[in-house]
């Protein structure tokens, strides 16, 4: 539906918490005020990979001060976001993994002595070998890091779609190239925290904490305490941020849980930086060949990709990411033919998982830098290149990817124009160049991951005597602004006052179910379940004022404020007169909407199709402008414009913000974001070492909304916060070789491999000037 | 983040208190903004119970430009440094070192003493205790072995502060209060090549601050290369003061941080001055190389390292003769 007032959709309001985070009123996890809170700290292993021996836990459980100690005997079940890929458990049992995983836990009364008692905790093991590279773990006769996956191979995932044979020799041009991503991780401002409170006379466990997902950790909880869930509470405070660390339940929460029930009492975890990226879940560490084929007019004809990417020590949602990679390579250009090998390989390297732009991120980055480098080869203008492989909206794609709504030609129209691009690209001074990055993303993944046969999203309106709305909600905002997004939603259809409006989301006892805050899901899915109870609101309210108006519903015009009988605004009685009239009778009204993506938009019938399955793609183009040291190596990005298709901007500011913090990432992890390990051993575990941009790196960002009116979003809208990320790194890859002439394949574009690869085009132009025949000019 | 150990403090009113309060126990540390010192707590690298605050101090923050020159207490925050009319005028270097410290909530408390006291740095120190201990510690705190260089019998961690090579250019002596009263060093004096504990002092030793010398047509500029445009230590840092004749060098001096277990005060520049920039880059960038004794103490190569401070060398010469 399209937005008809203006009152909510499309409005520039702050975040409805904005105000409490900027004043710093917000109360996060780890400022909950709880004094009779015991201290948690986690023991974590020393070895990269072992086999455990012994865990004696005797000397640090005698220390006065310390309440319990869990261990792995206290978890038997495994646990994993994807029911089919259980294999972890919140202490280690039988083997040791990866350096930091969790092997026991302290419950003390304080700092200094849960601190003490880690030191007094005695681990014996036998050593394994272990891998850090997915080689290496590949190689023959590597030891397995779990029995039942041969070849340490997580998953191998094999597609083809099209005949790509024919495909490439259909092509004029052929081309292949390999590239290396480097793992990068969320760096979220907050770091991981955790209250859990055990009532001991109730066997009730109330849970805060971080999460994304609340209800997955609701779940877990469940399955690990092997208690009933009913038994469980999970609220999520104000959260600082996600981008994808927090859309699985994780050790610590678990662990949280076992240690209040054994401490029978509240236990407070606050993890330090190095803990919570040691916990991870970022992206994947990638090595990627790709093999294109074009005409000579640029027109794809063919496409050919293999992933392998370093998962680390456990499954979490490795399957997706896997698929997500090779499913993403559709959806965004017309390709006759593409085929996908993909490799999960698990490594003796803190769990990968999913991370903003989940699995798109590192694929794109190879097709785009590859397909600026075929384009170069063709003499055609990379945008142009873009433009000749568009699709043609509706349309199925050769995976079974429906794009109902497409605004890619508006976002190139609209990077090109804003960047200069026809004057200035390939004319700057030498130094300085420019390119171009597009990508999509799913708003919102149309296959849940556990089928319940209920609904993808519900929302629940409570309205009562003070004629105050509330919005139940259990979508978490963990700062992306959805609770904004649902009471703009809200304020939208029913055209009241955002005064009357609240919205209480994330607690397990009060609000409605919710999958959570992962594949870019809420705004589509959930903001379209509130439109539905906003309707049922109003009909109910429209009833109300029908009676008493003394003219049917039909007649009855909702101004939001006040009602009216159609063509007679004179007639008209206030929000608060229809409340009241609504209440006789039945007291306090509650309505509820729903929302379910139909089963056709669920893709297509191989294996894995349900993975890139969405209902709209956003749609992103990004022109980035560098400059580059040839000295220093240093590349210096000077501007950047993003046009991005997010359907409908329900608030155009929040959407500013969105793609500000993706381009921002995406810069990130093209220059100088880089997850390291050396013998296994995490050395860059630090805010000084993990190098965020700061605000000093950071160019101006110009954006461009482009709204292409999706068909089923709520009021056109689509997804926006993951969709431009990946456009960004091959953008600035291509700027750097339009600046200097050389085209980088290894990610971060750090200052040492500028210099390598400078130095090698040196010699390659030296080798090429001697090669060159002798003129003789002797005789004139 | 790990919660810092407890300790005790104690807030000494002048600096002969300061010392005495060090006299009676060797086995404290000096607290000044705390910067470096706490985060260093929290990681368990400092072994210590008792903590001397020197805030309370008022001439430690004694900051004075005369006609003799500059004189800078040791508790003077780096944001004034960066921003103080006449050093940004006279002493450029300096302040341009201070402006690239951190961040700006780290200078509003970080102070010229701490900065020039500051404990060297290698990616095999600055870790977490249990990332330490899983990896048998080191030798420059709980262990026999440097994790940089296997087979050396000394600690390479890498001295980080950028004032001391903007001070060093600059001519600055420190004054020291110690057992003895008050003492002046050339500020390079008070550094030896050795990471695990590069400052000369004495125990009971205060640093009370620096005093310059009047600028007398010295010119000077600091510049440093480092991943991000704030917040990264560096990963080599130049401070260049020369005095010039049309566009020859009269006068030049060299020091760098970064590149050794102290701060280095590159000598045998005389040689190369009366020259302009081209006639001597050559001779300058080999006097210059073989003092850089960069060891892989960073993420980042020791081989970019070596060459980014040739280049910066090269850049803030030609500023200054440029200005």
């Amino acid at each position: 539906m399209k937005p008809i007032k203006h009152k909510g959709a499309g409005q520039r309001i702050p975040l409805v918490d904005g105000i409490e985070k900027v004043t710093g009123r917000a109360r996060y996890t780890a400022d909950l005020f709880a004094p009779e809170a015991y201290v948690g700290r986690i023991f974590r292993s020393p070895y990269a990979h072992a086999e455990i021996i012994r865990v004696d836990v005797s000397a640090a459980l005698a220390l006065p001060g310390v309440i319990a100690i869990v261990t792995g005997e206290d978890c038997d079940l495994p646990y994993g976001v994807l029911p089919i890929a259980q294999n972890e458990f919140p202490l280690a049992r039988d083997k040791v993994r990866y350096v930091g995983e969790p092997i026991a836990a302290v419950a003390a009364v304080d700092d200094t002595t849960a601190a003490q008692a880690l030191k007094l905790i005695r681990l014996e093991v036998r050593e394994l070998p272990n891998y850090v590279e997915p080689k290496d773990a590949r190689a023959q006769g590597a030891v397995l890091l779990h029995a039942n996956r041969a070849d340490n191979l997580e998953r191998a995932v094999h597609h083809e779609f099209g005949d790509v044979a024919a495909g490439f020799a259909a092509a004029e041009l052929v081309r292949e190239e390999t590239y290396h991503c480097a793992e990068v991780s969320h760096a979220q401002m907050e770091p991981h925290a955790v209250m859990a409170e055990y009532d001991a006379e109730r066997d009730h466990l109330t849970m805060h904490t971080v999460s994304q997902v609340p209800y997955y950790t609701h779940l877990t909880l469940a399955r690990c305490l092997k208690m009933d869930a009913a038994r469980i509470r999970v609220i999520k405070p104000f959260v600082g941020g996600g981008f994808g660390a927090r859309v699985e339940v994780l050790n610590f929460e678990i662990i949280c849980g076992l240690l209040a029930r054994a401490a029978r009492g509240t236990v407070r975890m606050r993890l330090s930086r190095e803990e919570t990226f040691l916990t991870h879940r970022g992206r994947p560490q990638s090595d990627i060949r790709v093999r294109l084929g074009m005409k000579r007019d640029g027109r794809f004809t063919a496409c050919e990709m293999e992933m392998v990417q370093r998962g680390g020590a456990y499954g979490g949602y490795g399957i997706v990411t896997i698929l997500y990679a090779g499913a993403l390579l559709n959806g965004i250009y017309d390709i006759p033919a593409v085929k996908y090998d993909g490799y999960r390989v698990y490594t003796n390297t803190p769990p990968c998982g999913a991370m903003r732009g989940h699995g798109t991120v590192n694929t794109r980055h190879a097709f785009e830098t590859l397909l600026d480098a075929m384009a170069q080869e063709l003499g055609l203008d990379p945008i142009d290149v873009r433009r000749t492989n568009l699709l043609q909206a509706p349309t199925e794609t050769i995976n079974g990817l429906k794009v109902l709504s497409y605004g890619l030609p508006q976002c190139l129209d609209a990077a090109e124009r804003a960047s200069g691009w026809r004057e200035r690209h390939g004319r700057l001074p030498k130094g300085r160049g420019l390119g171009i990055g597009c990508s999509h993303f799913v708003s919102g993944s149309a296959k849940p991951i556990h089928f319940t046969g209920q609904p993808h999203a519900t929302i629940i309106l409570k309205l009562d005597f003070d004629g105050g709305i509330t919005i139940l909600s259990g979508a978490p905002d963990v700062g992306q602004g959805c609770s904004t997004i649902l009471t703009q939603a809200v304020v939208e259809v029913l055209g009241v006052d955002y005064s009357r409006v609240r919205i209480i989301a994330n607690d397990s006892v009060i609000t409605p179910k919710d999958n959570g805050a992962y594949s870019s899901r809420i705004t589509f899915m959930v903001g379209n379940a509130a439109v539905n109870a906003a309707e049922n609101l109003k009909a109910i309210l429209v009833d109300a004022a029908a009676r008493q108006l003394q003219v049917t519903s039909e007649q009855v015009n909702c101004m939001g404020e006040q009602y009216c009988v159609h063509g007679d605004p004179d007639r008209a009685v206030t929000f608060s007169e229809v409340v009241a009239e609504a209440l006789k009778g039945t007291g306090t009204i509650t309505a509820k909407g729903t929302f379910t993506c139909p089963v056709e938009f669920q893709g297509g019938k191989h294996k894995g199709a349900a993975v890139g399955s969405t209902m709209g793609f956003s749609y992103s183009a990004t022109v980035v402008e560098v400059s580059v040291d040839e000295e220093l190596g240093t590349i210096k990005v000077e501007k950047i414009w993003t046009a991005m298709d997010c359907g409908f901007a329900i608030n155009p500011l929040s959407v500013e913000g969105q793609i500000h913090g993706s381009v921002w990432m995406g810069m990130g992890q093209a220059l100088c974001e880089e997850t390291r390990y050396e013998n296994g051993r995490h050395i860059a575990a630090s805010l000084l070492e993990y190098h965020v941009p700061t605000i000093l790196d950071s160019p101006p960002i110009e954006t461009h909304i482009v709204e292409s009116i999706d068909p089923n979003g709520p009021f056109g809208a689509k997804e926006v916060s993951e969709g431009s990320v990946a456009s960004v790194p091959p953008a600035i890859v291509a700027a750097v070789e339009n600046a200097i002439g050389i085209r980088l394949t290894e990610l971060p574009l750090t200052p040492e491999r500028v210099l390598k690869a400078l130095a090698a085009r040196d010699r390659r132009q030296a080798r090429e000037l001697r090669a060159q025949p002798v003129h003789q000019h002797g005789v004139a | 983040m790990e919660p810092l150990p407890n300790f005790r403090l104690l807030r000494p009113r002048s600096v002969p208190e300061a010392v005495a309060a060090r006299i009676a126990d060797t086995h404290t540390r000096f607290l000044a903004g705390g910067t470096d010192l706490l985060a260093n707590m929290r990681s368990g690298l400092v072994d210590t119970e008792t903590l001397i605050d020197l805030s309370a101090i008022e001439e430690l923050r004694h900051l004075e430009v005369g006609a003799a020159g500059l004189t800078i207490g040791a508790g003077v925050t780096l944001e004034t440094l960066a921003t103080d009319p006449a050093i940004v005028r006279d002493y450029a270097a300096l302040a341009q070192a201070a402006q690239g410290v951190a961040g700006p909530t780290h200078r509003i408390v970080a102070t010229l003493g701490g900065n020039l006291c500051l404990d060297t740095r290698c990616r095999f120190y600055n870790q977490s205790e249990s990332w330490r201990a899983g990896n048998s510690f080191c030798l420059k705190h709980g262990g026999d072995i440097c994790r940089v260089a296997l087979k050396a019998d000394r600690c390479y961690a890498a001295f980080s502060g950028d004032l001391a090579p903007a001070l060093m250019v600059l001519g600055a002596v420190a004054d020291i209060a110690g057992a003895q009263g008050k003492r002046v060093l050339p500020l390079s004096d008070i550094y030896t090549d050795d990471g695990k504990a590069c400052l000369m002092l004495a125990p009971e030793d205060l640093l009370v601050g620096v005093r310059l010398p009047s600028p007398d047509g010295w010119r000077s500029a600091y510049d440093k290369v480092r991943i991000r445009g704030a917040i990264d230590f560096p990963l080599t840092g130049v401070a260049v003061a020369l005095r010039r004749e049309g566009r020859r060098i009269a006068k030049l001096r060299i020091a760098t941080t970064a590149t050794e277990s102290q701060p280095i005060l590159i000598q045998g520049l005389e040689a190369l001055e009366g020259n302009t920039l081209e006639e001597m880059v050559s001779r300058l960038e080999k006097i210059v190389r073989k003092q850089l004794g960069m060891m892989e103490t960073y993420l980042t190569s020791a081989a970019y390292r070596r060459r980014a401070t040739l280049v910066i060398t090269k850049r803030l010469i030609q500023r200054l003769l440029m200005e």
